[in-house]
C-alpha cells in the first residue's frame, strides 16, 4: 500500500515536473543505428526452452528462432524455421524444414536441432518450466535433414500455437553438448537475427547483427538490453536517450514522452485480456447465477474504458480477444442496465443496500489496475452494493487465488490469447483456479473441443462454449489494453500485440 | 584478547545462525514458490511434480535440517531463478555495492562531521540554525524523492550526469549525493550533540581555565571524546549502505546487493534470499566488531574481559 501511494505520488510529481522543465523541439542526433532497450530485471538465463519469463523470452528470441511464429498484425500462426507441417494422425505431426540455415557458430540447423531441443525440453531433469506444456510429447523421430515427426500420448492440437509462441527456441545440438548447458546457458548459440556479445548480470546483454540472417537483412546494428528497475527511472532515462525503448509507458506520461522530442508513444491493443472474475467456488453470493448477471449489467465497461483508462483499451464481450483464433465476432455485450441489474438482484432474494462484496485486485501488474478496480467498486455502489476493494501485491493476489481465498470478485488478465486451448480450456475445466466459476455442461464441451485437431471445427466448437457461457456470467468480461511503448523518434518500429521486442522488425529511420 | 577474539567469533556464529533461521522459516511463510516458475496455465499435478522435482514437497523441518547441513560445507545451493549456484550470484553484487557505499562514507565523514562540530563550537549562532535546518530537512526527505528529482534536474533536464547505471566516476555522483544525503544529516546531528555534551564537561572547564585556546580545547579534549557516539552510528550506517541500499540502487538501476536481494525474496528465490542474508548478518557482526575495537583505541578506559 505504501508502495502504491509512492509510485502515484512518484508518477504525478514527475509528470508535472516533466512538463515545465522539458523543453519542446529537441531534434535527434544522428547516431550509429545501436538500439538500447531499458528492462525491469535481466535475464534469468541466456539457454533457450528453459524458463518462462517475458523479460528472459523478449532478449532471448532476438538471437534464437522458433519453428513457427506470430504475424505482427494478425497474430496468425506463420511458417519459421519451419516451412510448414503434416498432420500424419492426430498423435503424429510432422514438420518440413527451411534449408540452408545455420547457427550463429556455423553448425546446420537440422532435424536433429529439433529433436535435441523437445528432448532437452521434456527431460525432468533439465527442469525446464516448459516440461508441463510440452508434456504430451512422447518421442521425436528423425526422418531426415529436414523432415522431423513428433509422436504424442495423446491428440495435441495446441502443440502448433505453443512452437508458434517465445519459448521452445530452437537449440544448437552440437554446441550444448561440446560446451555443456551451464556454459551454454550464459553464452547462447542461436539461429536469430542477433549474435551474443557480452552479458554483464545485472546491467546489460549486448547483442550484435547476425550478417548472413537466414530471413533478411538485420538494419540494426546492435542491441542493448539495459536493467533499469525503476519505471520512473527508465522514463527518465528514455526522455534523456539513454535508452531508446522501454515498454509500459504510465499513461499519464504519454504526453511528456510526445513532447520530449526524442521519443514517440507508440500504441497497441495487447492479446491479453482482461477481466473481473466473479469467484463461485466458495460460498457467496456469486453463487446465485442472478446476482452474478447483476453485476454484468451493473458494471458499466464503456465508462471504465473512457474515464479510467482514457480509452488505451479495447472492449472484449466474450471469454477471448480478438486475436485469438475462436474469438466470435457476433457475440454481443452486455449492455450497461442498472435498472435490470437492481431487479435482478431481487429477484435473486438480496437487498442491494445490505449486500457487501470483496474485489481483489493486483497493484502495477497491469495498467492502472487498482484504479480500474476502485471505479468498478463505485460503479456497484450506485445500486447500493458494498465493495470493499482488496489491494494486494501480485504473488500474494496469485496466492489467494489458488489457494480459494480470495473474494467475490478479482481482476485478472491472461495472455497471450491466441488459441482456445491456452485460454478458455484452461480456465473453465479442472480446477477453475483463474476463472472461479464451473459447469459440467462447458467442461464436457471443452472436453470435446480441445481434441479437434480441424483448425476450422474446433473453432466453431469453442464458440459455442462461449455462446453457452454468456448467459452464466461467469465474468465481467473487460477488455484488451493497450500497450504503450516508448520509442526514440529515430526508430522505425511498431509495437506488437504479443509483446515481443524484436529488433529484427526495426530499422533507423 | 585472543580469549575476547574468540567469544566474539562465537556471538557472532549465533547471531549469523539464528538470523538464517528466522529467515529460512519467514520466507517460507510467504508461500510456494514453485507457482511463480510455471506458465499460470499448468495442472494443478504438473505443479506438484514440479514442486517435488524443486525438493519443496517435503515437510519445513526437512528442507531446513538439509540447508544446515550444505551451509555448514559452504553449499547455498542454486539460486531457483538463474539455475546457477547462488554463492556467487550473490557475491558478484558486493562490489558495486562496497564502491558506492565507500564514496557515500567518505561524502558523509566529509560533510557531516565538520557541520556538527562547527553547529556545536558556535551553538545559537546563525551556522547552527542553518546546520539544524539542512540536517532536518536532509532526514525529512525520503531517498527515492530525492534520487528522483535529482536524476530530472541533472539528468534529464541539464543532461550534466547520466540518470542510471553504473560506470565511471559520473555515475556515482547521483546515488552516492541520494544515499549520503540521509546518513550525512543523521551524523551531523549525533557529532553535533556529542560535541554539545562534551563542550559542558569538566575537563573542559579545566583546560579552557588553564589558558588552552579554544580550538586546541577542541581538537585535543573534546573531538576524542565525542568520537564514540559519532563512531557507533557511523559504524551502523556503514552495516545497513554495505548490505545494499534498496532503495538507492533500485532507482539509480545500481547492480549492487540490495536491490538484487529484494528482488529475490519478491521472486521468492529462496536460496539467494539465504545467502543474501548470511552475507549481510556477517557485515553487520563485523561493522559492530570493529566499532568495539574502535572504543579501545578512543577510550582506554574500556576494557574488556
Amino acid at each position: 500500500m505504501r508502495d502504491a501511494l509512492r509510485r502515484a505520488a512518484v508518477a504525478g510529481l514527475l509528470v508535472s515536473l516533466g512538463a515545465l522543465l522539458l523543453p519542446a523541439g529537441l531534434t535527434a542526433q544522428g547516431r550509429p543505428a545501436q538500439v538500447t532497450i531499458g528492462i525491469g530485471s535481466e535475464a534469468l538465463t541466456l539457454m533457450g526452452a528453459t524458463i518462462v519469463d517475458w523479460t528472459t523470452n523478449a532478449q532471448l528470441e532476438n538471437i534464437y528462432d522458433t519453428l513457427f511464429t506470430r504475424d505482427p498484425k494478425t497474430e496468425a500462426i506463420i511458417p519459421w524455421l519451419a516451412t510448414g507441417y503434416k498432420v500424419i494422425d492426430d498423435r503424429t505431426w510432422e514438420f518440413t524444414l527451411r534449408h540452408n540455415i545455420k547457427f550463429h557458430d556455423g553448425e546446420r540447423f537440422t532435424a536433429e536441432a529439433v529433436k535435441f531441443t523437445f528432448e532437452y525440453i521434456i527431460d525432468p531433469k533439465n527442469k525446464t518450466h516448459y516440461l508441463p506444456r510440452f508434456k504430451p510429447v512422447q518421442s521425436v523421430e528423425v526422418v531426415d535433414d529436414y523432415r522431423v515427426r513428433v509422436h504424442t500420448s495423446e491428440p495435441f492440437p495446441v502443440l502448433l500455437s505453443y512452437l508458434s509462441l517465445p519459448g521452445p527456441f530452437m537449440l544448437a545440438p552440437v554446441y550444448v553438448q561440446k560446451v555443456g548447458i551451464d556454459y551454454a546457458s550464459a553464452h547462447p548459440v542461436g539461429t536469430g537475427p542477433y549474435k551474443f556479445k557480452e552479458w554483464v548480470r545485472g546491467e546489460r546483454l549486448v547483442l550484435t547483427r547476425n550478417p548472413s540472417y537466414w530471413a533478411g537483412p538485420v538494419r540494426i546494428e546492435s542491441v542493448v538490453f539495459r536493467v533499469i528497475p525503476e519505471f520512473s527511472a527508465r522514463l527518465a532515462a528514455l526522455l534523456s536517450g539513454e535508452i531508446d525503448v522501454m515498454k509500459d509507458v504510465p499513461p499519464q506520461a504519454v504526453e511528456t514522452v510526445n513532447r520530449s522530442g526524442r521519443a514517440t508513444v507508440r500504441s497497441t491493443v495487447s492479446s491479453r485480456i482482461n477481466y473481473l472474475a466473479l469467484e463461485t467456488l466458495h460460498p457467496g453470493p456469486m453463487q446465485n447465477v442472478k446476482v452474478r448477471q447483476a453485476i454484468t449489467y451493473a458494471v458499466d465497461v464503456d465508462e471504465l474504458i473512457k474515464t479510467v483508462l482514457a480509452g488505451r483499451a479495447t472492449r472484449i464481450c466474450g471469454y477471448v480477444g480478438r486475436f485469438d483464433t475462436a474469438y466470435d465476432g457476433g457475440l454481443k455485450c452486455t449492455a450497461y442496465d442498472a435498472r435490470r441489474a437492481a431487479r435482478l438482484l431481487q429477484e435473486a432474494g438480496y437487498d442491494p443496500g445490505k449486500l457487501a462484496l470483496t474485489l481483489d485486485t493486483p497493484n502495477g501488474r497491469y495498467p492502472l489496475d487498482k484504479e480500474v478496480s476502485e471505479a468498478i467498486a463505485a460503479q456497484l455502489g450506485r445500486l447500493g452494493i458494498t465493495v470493499h476493494v482488496q489491494v494486494n501485491e501480485w504473488r500474494s493476489h496469485l496466492d489467494k487465488i489458488i489457494n480459494r481465498n480470495v473474494g467475490d470478485m478479482f481482476f485478472l488478465g491472461w495472455g497471450p490469447d491466441l488459441e482456445p486451448v491456452g485460454t478458455v480450456a484452461q480456465l473453465f475445466v479442472g480446477n477453475l483456479t483463474y476463472s472461479g466459476f464451473g459447469d459440467p455442461r462447458i467442461e464436457e464441451m471443452i472436453h470435446r473441443a480441445e481434441v479437434i485437431v480441424d483448425p476450422a471445427a474446433s473453432n466453431a466448437a469453442f464458440r459455442k462454449v462461449q455462446e453457452t457461457l454468456q448467459p452464466m456470467a461467469p465474468w465481467v468480461p473487460l477488455w484488451q489494453q493497450h500497450d504503450l511503448y516508448g520509442a526514440a523518434t529515430w526508430i522505425v518500429w511498431q509495437p506488437r500485440p504479443d509483446e515481443k521486442l524484436w529488433m529484427w522488425e526495426a530499422s533507423p529511420k | 584478547m585472543s580469549r575476547y577474539l574468540g567469544a566474539r567469533a562465537a556471538q557472532a556464529a549465533v547471531a549469523i545462525f539464528f538470523a538464517l533461521t528466522a529467515v529460512f522459516f519467514l520466507v517460507r511463510i510467504t508461500g510456494d514458490p514453485v507457482i511463480l516458475f510455471l506458465p499460470l496455465d499448468v495442472q494443478p499435478k504438473d505443479i506438484s511434480e514440479f514442486r517435488h522435482l524443486l525438493g519443496f514437497d517435503q515437510p519445513v523441518w526437512v528442507q531446513y535440517l538439509a540447508f544446515l547441513d550444505r551451509a555448514a560445507h559452504g553449499d547455498f545451493g542454486a539460486s531457483l531463478r538463474y539455475r546457477v549456484p547462488a554463492l556467487p550470484l550473490v557475491l558478484h553484487r558486493f562490489p558495486a555495492t562496497l564502491e558506492l557505499a565507500a564514496v557515500s562514507l567518505a561524502l558523509v565523514a566529509l560533510v557531516a562531521v565538520p557541520i556538527g562540530i562547527l553547529s556545536a563550537a558556535r551553538r545559537g549562532s546563525v551556522v547552527d540554525a542553518l546546520g539544524i535546518a539542512v540536517t532536518a530537512l536532509g532526514q525529512a526527505v525520503p531517498g527515492f524523492w530525492l534520487g528522483l528529482m535529482l536524476i530530472w534536474i541533472f539528468g534529464v533536464w541539464l543532461r550534466w550526469l547520466p540518470v542510471s547505471g553504473f560506470g565511471d566516476w559520473r555515475h556515482f555522483v547521483l546515488p552516492a549525493v541520494t544515499l549520503a544525503a540521509f546518513y550525512a544529516a543523521q551524523i551531523a546531528r549525533v557529532t553535533r550533540s556529542a560535541v554539545l555534551d562534551a563542550l559542558g564537561q569538566d575537563y573542559v572547564r579545566t583546560a579552557r581555565a588553564k589558558g588552552i585556546r579554544e580550538a586546541g580545547v577542541l581538537v585535543r579534549h573534546v573531538l576524542k571524546n565525542a568520537a564514540i557516539p559519532v563512531v557507533t552510528v557511523f559504524g551502523l550506517n556503514a552495516g545497513q549502505v554495505l548490505g545494499g541500499a534498496v532503495v538507492t540502487e533500485t532507482i539509480f538501476a545500481w547492480p549492487g546487493l540490495g536491490g538484487y536481494i529484494l528482488n529475490a525474496l519478491v521472486g521468492r528465490d529462496f536460496p539467494v534470499v539465504m545467502v543474501g542474508v548470511f552475507f549481510t548478518s556477517v557485515i553487520y557482526v563485523a561493522m559492530n566488531f570493529l566499532v568495539d575495537l574502535s572504543y579501545l583505541w578512543l577510550n582506554p578506559q574500556v576494557r574488556y574481559h
